[in-house]
């Protein structure tokens, strides 16, 4: 965040609360859904895009940081936001076991290996249904006791950017630089004095934990939660979001997820198309426009054409 | 016993037609360095090429068989000219990663694809030779004879192609390294577009097979992927013989799991499981694949 | 960390950079039109010709089923067209919003927060997944506008006891007891129950076991995932069974039925002369059925929840009739609760004068109409729980299929006795 151009931050700031107080309940809804898919996105963009780290098993941590948050809720009356940050640790936890384990797995092995972590999540979450409900969802208590979307939409924006300052932080760290070393040569990386096994534990821990914050919160704020949270199409739908947007910036990944979701919900008629434009959206993006839609964009607002190149 | 006798015959046939998707899957990380994460979805379209060659063109089942196969190997070829040239250039940083999201992308465009397309109702292309056979406690329908039988003559013919043609040895040459085959005068773009085109042939053919077993439906193609991965990375990346023999031992395998997992109740809701935690545990102590050749390694 | 040259694969030419720039740019642009051309609430417009807003929610995407949805949404259609070519209700046209959930829990959320936000719709109706129908059941209570459902089965939609919430569709405590009275008079003992692992398959199960205990008959439950597409091993399993099961009961609400009947009958475990089949759900009903199953659908049983041919009035003629000219095959029963749905809440208006939330909900409780299905009330009672606003007398009859590409409607009726239309209870297969 060394170069932010304050203005910047502060006519997004601006545009923000003057958006909540112009649209209707409606359109708070997709904004505060936005923002849950932008951390998504934006922590999948941060072990993809910074540190190389291809996982499919995203959303698997969504869903693992909303069922644990619901299910000590339910059992032990916690506290909601506590239940949240126990969702966000287990998610942390398992996370660096992930990336522990996934330590000497390379490109397409670790991404099928995630996949396959995401599938033995999910079927299990399926299959004990006694303890889950299974398919037909689990009822989790609203965070706040109003149906008014105001509250949360506030919320969601702080989440969204504690979250993204949190890993922004990280990013320009020491470790922020470990994991691009990472990326780019391991093998050099280990030479040159990167503690690889720790860069990796970190990255994942890092994604993984925002992304069972953001499980977490979908779920006290949405009401219900189903396995599906986890399932391919929704990984799918993050990537899109994050590539979309541009991996290798997380306010671009954010912009991703915010368009997407809101092309989603415009395109709403067009029902089963809308899949198949974000397939074919993801493929000429990824094919022609390696950086993302929004990534150069951002780029050159916030540092108009400065190419010695700080991402925020 | 019996039981036992009539799913390992059972497994035996799903074990030849899952081992045809891998050599698929194998022979296209072989010759291009990607995982292909749309290869389930050119089995469904193998299926579906099939079914309208029967419905639309009249022709019968083998035929059909046959046009699927071409096909779904110039659909490969085509997608792999369009998609997949960023690979070659030189250019171009982290191919391993493009290809991973470019194939990521291609599944989720062909399967939403299909069912706006085909139609979200299953169909069910007619069967190659209606009946069954039974010999004693084992009974096997035709169709499921006829994919095995057809399964291994394709994984035949693949054996054949690799080691004794010379579009086998070409490819052969550029899976072990790009820059000699060049040298020795083997073109690599064509290579790669024989490769992939030949890797979506596999799976095509695959698909036609099990179209009459198990209904066409756009998202058919999940669970033979996930399967694919599992053998793959069983039988070792790259190599033929190994995702054959791999793909026999996982169809024996789960099918046997089903058979005798001590809760019968939820026996088919974790057999999908059971493969994909086998894979887990062998990347985890073998992370480049239990036969994985050095070579084989990302650029 | 550079931009140009690290980035994936970019070559790190300028001109493609601006391109991006230009595309992102126009992106932004094109989400914000999006937002300010959004169709805003219609209250800014009043006068009489400005139509009376219906809102439907159901599957029109996957996973849902979206090809149920489809065809709820087509006979829907054909309702929306027959009221307005009467005139309309009040003065004024009805349009129905059709709202997308993909059969999730969390889209049927927001097509209802769409639906009573953004449409002002008077009331709701539809839905085919019962997990979406709880959702969307909670805003609609919070919002007290009425919500009728059309093709939910799990007991607790009623059972909850919202005053907004109706159901023109039977419960699964009403099919399973008609279920149940089947599998006794037919003389079934030993049962084997396939199911899907959803909350409709998972619920109707549930429902079903206490009334096989309470009957004396043995059964034995096997669930499977939703995409699995080989039971091979699972039939062989019931197959070698000893004593051998007299009846395999499928709990299948989706095409994934249509793999069990073939491959239960392919490897000769059911429909035999030992060993019976029925499918729950519905998918043996669908336009699609006998083109998967073939002639291993001969023979099998299911239930039906429209009206028996016997039983027809002027209006399932009619409906039948225009449905299948318009779209070239039978409605499923399903499609007529649909029509049905929208015209009960068209009626209620008429009757209620006005479209005020209290009114309409009034107005239902005290229907009286006669739809495809039959003369439709709503049960005030909660005695059991479900049901209160439930369509009681909602039909639901058996019927097995003798011959290959039989048309439900055509199909042999075999229970209750009362509309039954052959002298058997049910007639295995030679």
């Amino acid at each position: 965040m060394r170069r932010v151009r304050v203005p910047v931050v502060l006519a997004l700031a601006a545009a923000a609360v003057i958006y909540a107080q112009v649209v209707s309940s409606y359109w708070l809804h997709i904004a505060i859904v936005s923002m849950i898919y932008g951390i998504l996105a934006a922590s999948w963009a941060l072990l993809a895009g910074y540190a190389g780290q291809f996982s499919f098993g995203h959303m698997a941590f969504a869903s693992l940081g909303g069922y644990t948050s619901a299910l000590l809720v339910q059992w032990t009356h916690l506290p909601i936001p506590l239940g949240m940050a126990s969702g966000t640790v287990v998610c942390a936890v398992l996370g660096s076991l992930i990336g522990w384990v996934c330590l000497r797995m390379r490109g397409p092995y670790l991404a099928i290996f995630t996949l396959a972590f995401a599938e033995i999540v999910r079927i299990i979450l399926l299959t004990e249904y006694a303890v889950t409900n299974g398919p037909a969802g689990l009822r989790v208590p609203h965070l706040l006791g109003t149906p008014a979307k105001l509250p949360y939409y506030y919320i969601a924006l702080g989440l969204l950017a504690v979250c993204l300052v949190t890993m922004s932080a990280l990013a320009h760290s020491r470790w922020g630089f470990f994991f691009r070393a990472i990326r780019e040569d391991e093998e050099a990386a280990a030479a040159s004095g990167v503690h690889v096994v720790r860069a990796k534990m970190y990255a994942f821990a890092a994604a993984s934990s925002f992304a069972g914050l953001a499980g977490a919160f979908y779920a006290h704020y949405i009401g219900i939660l189903t396995p599906e949270l986890g399932s391919p199409d929704q990984m799918g739908l993050v990537v899109a979001m994050a590539i979309l947007g541009g991996i290798e910036s997380l306010p671009a990944a954010v912009g991703g997820a915010a368009g997407v979701e809101t092309l989603q919900e415009a395109l709403r008629s067009a029902g089963a198309w809308r899949f198949v434009l974000f397939g074919v959206l993801l493929l000429v993006t990824m094919r022609f426009f390696r950086n993302g839609l929004l990534q150069p964009a951002w780029q050159r607002l916030m540092h108009a054409g400065a190419s010695e190149g700080k991402v925020t | 016993m019996d039981y036992a006798l009539v799913q390992a015959a059972n497994g035996l046939v799903l074990g030849i037609i899952f081992a045809v998707i891998a050599v698929g899957l194998t022979l296209v990380f072989a010759v291009l360095k990607i995982v292909n994460f749309a290869h389930g979805e050119l089995y469904m379209m193998g299926g579906y090429f099939a079914y309208y060659a029967i419905e639309l063109l009249g022709l019968s089942p083998f035929p059909a068989l046959a046009a699927a196969i071409a096909a779904s190997f110039l659909l490969a070829a085509l997608l792999e000219r369009t998609l997949l040239t960023p690979l070659y250039s030189e250019t171009t940083e982290r191919k391993a990663e493009y290809g991973i999201l470019i194939t990521f992308g291609l599944s989720v465009a062909l399967r939403n694809l299909a069912l706006i397309v085909f139609g979200p109702f299953p169909l069910r292309p007619p069967s190659f030779v209606a009946g069954v056979q039974q010999w004693g406690p084992l009974i096997l329908t035709n169709d499921r004879l006829v994919a095995g039988g057809v399964g291994l003559l394709v994984l035949m013919a693949v054996v054949y192609i690799m080691s004794r043609t010379a579009a086998g040895h070409a490819l052969d040459a550029v899976s072990q390294s790009r820059e000699s085959a060049a040298i020795v005068g083997i073109d690599p773009r064509l290579a790669y577009t024989l490769g992939f085109g030949l890797g979506g042939a596999l799976a095509g053919a695959a698909g036609a097979l099990m179209g009459p077993i198990f209904s066409l439906s756009p998202s058919m193609g999940i669970l033979p992927d996930t399967q694919a991965f599992v053998i793959v990375i069983l039988g070792g990346m790259g190599s033929v013989p190994g995702s054959i023999v791999a793909g026999i031992l996982i169809g024996l395998l789960e099918s046997l799991f089903t058979a005798f997992f001590p809760d019968p109740t939820r026996a088919l809701s974790y057999s999908n499981a059971f493969g994909v935690l086998i894979l887990m545990v062998i990347l985890i102590l073998r992370p480049t694949g239990l036969l994985g050749r050095r070579h084989m390694q990302m650029e | 960390m550079r931009t140009g040259a690290r980035v994936i694969g970019a070559p790190g030419i300028s001109l493609r950079r601006i391109s991006g720039v230009i595309i992102g740019t126009s992106l932004v642009v094109l989400l914000l039109a999006g937002f300010i051309v959004t169709p805003g609430g219609s209250t800014w417009a009043l006068g009489a010709a400005v139509p009376i807003k219906l809102g439907w929610v159901g599957p029109l995407s996957p996973p849902g089923d979206y090809a149920q949805g489809e065809i709820l949404k087509n006979a829907g259609i054909m309702a929306t067209e027959e009221i307005n070519a009467r005139g309309g209700v009040l003065g004024r046209p009805v349009e129905v919003v059709y709202e997308d959930t993909s059969g999730r829990p969390e889209q049927g959320t927001a097509a209802m927060e769409r639906l009573l936000t953004q449409q002002r719709v008077v009331a709701v109706f539809g839905e085919y997944h019962s997990s979406v129908a709880l959702a969307e059941i909670e805003l609609a209570h919070i919002a007290g506008i009425p919500w009728v459902g059309v093709d939910v089965w799990a007991n607790k939609i009623t059972g909850l006891g919202y005053p907004e919430v109706f159901r023109v569709a039977p419960t699964n405590a009403l099919i399973m007891t008609q279920i149940g009275g089947w599998l006794v008079a037919a003389g079934f003992k030993n049962v084997a129950i396939l199911q899907e692992k959803t909350d409709s398959g998972i619920n109707a199960r549930q429902t079903l076991e206490p009334i096989l205990s309470a009957k004396g008959i043995k059964y034995d439950v096997v669930e499977t995932d939703l995409n699995t597409t080989d039971f091979t091993a699972q039939i062989l399993r019931f197959k070698s069974q000893t004593p051998p099961y007299d009846m395999l009961l499928t709990l299948f609400s989706g095409s994934a039925a249509y793999t069990v009947v073939s491959q239960a009958s392919s490897l000769g475990f059911a429909p035999t002369a030992r060993t019976a089949i029925y499918n729950w759900g519905g998918p043996a009903l669908d336009p699609t059925f006998w083109k998967n199953v073939r002639e291993a659908g001969i023979g099998l049983a299911s239930e039906n929840v429209g009206l028996p041919k016997v039983k027809w009035n002027a209006k399932t003629n009619a409906f039948v009739e225009t449905f299948h000219k318009r779209y070239g095959f039978d409605p499923t029963p399903q499609a007529m609760e649909n029509y049905d749905a929208e015209w009960l809440i068209v009626d209620g208006i008429q009757r209620a004068g006005t479209t005020s939330s209290r009114a309409l909900i009034a107005a239902l409780e005290k229907t009286t109409w006669v739809g495809t299905r039959g003369k439709y009330a709503f049960s005030k009672s909660h005695e059991p729980d479900w049901a209160f606003h439930q369509f009681m007398d909602a039909p639901v009859h058996i019927i097995q299929y003798d011959q290959m590409n039989q048309s439900p409607l055509d199909a042999p009726v075999v229970w209750p006795r009362s509309l039954a239309t052959v002298d058997y209870v049910y007639k295995p297969r030679p």
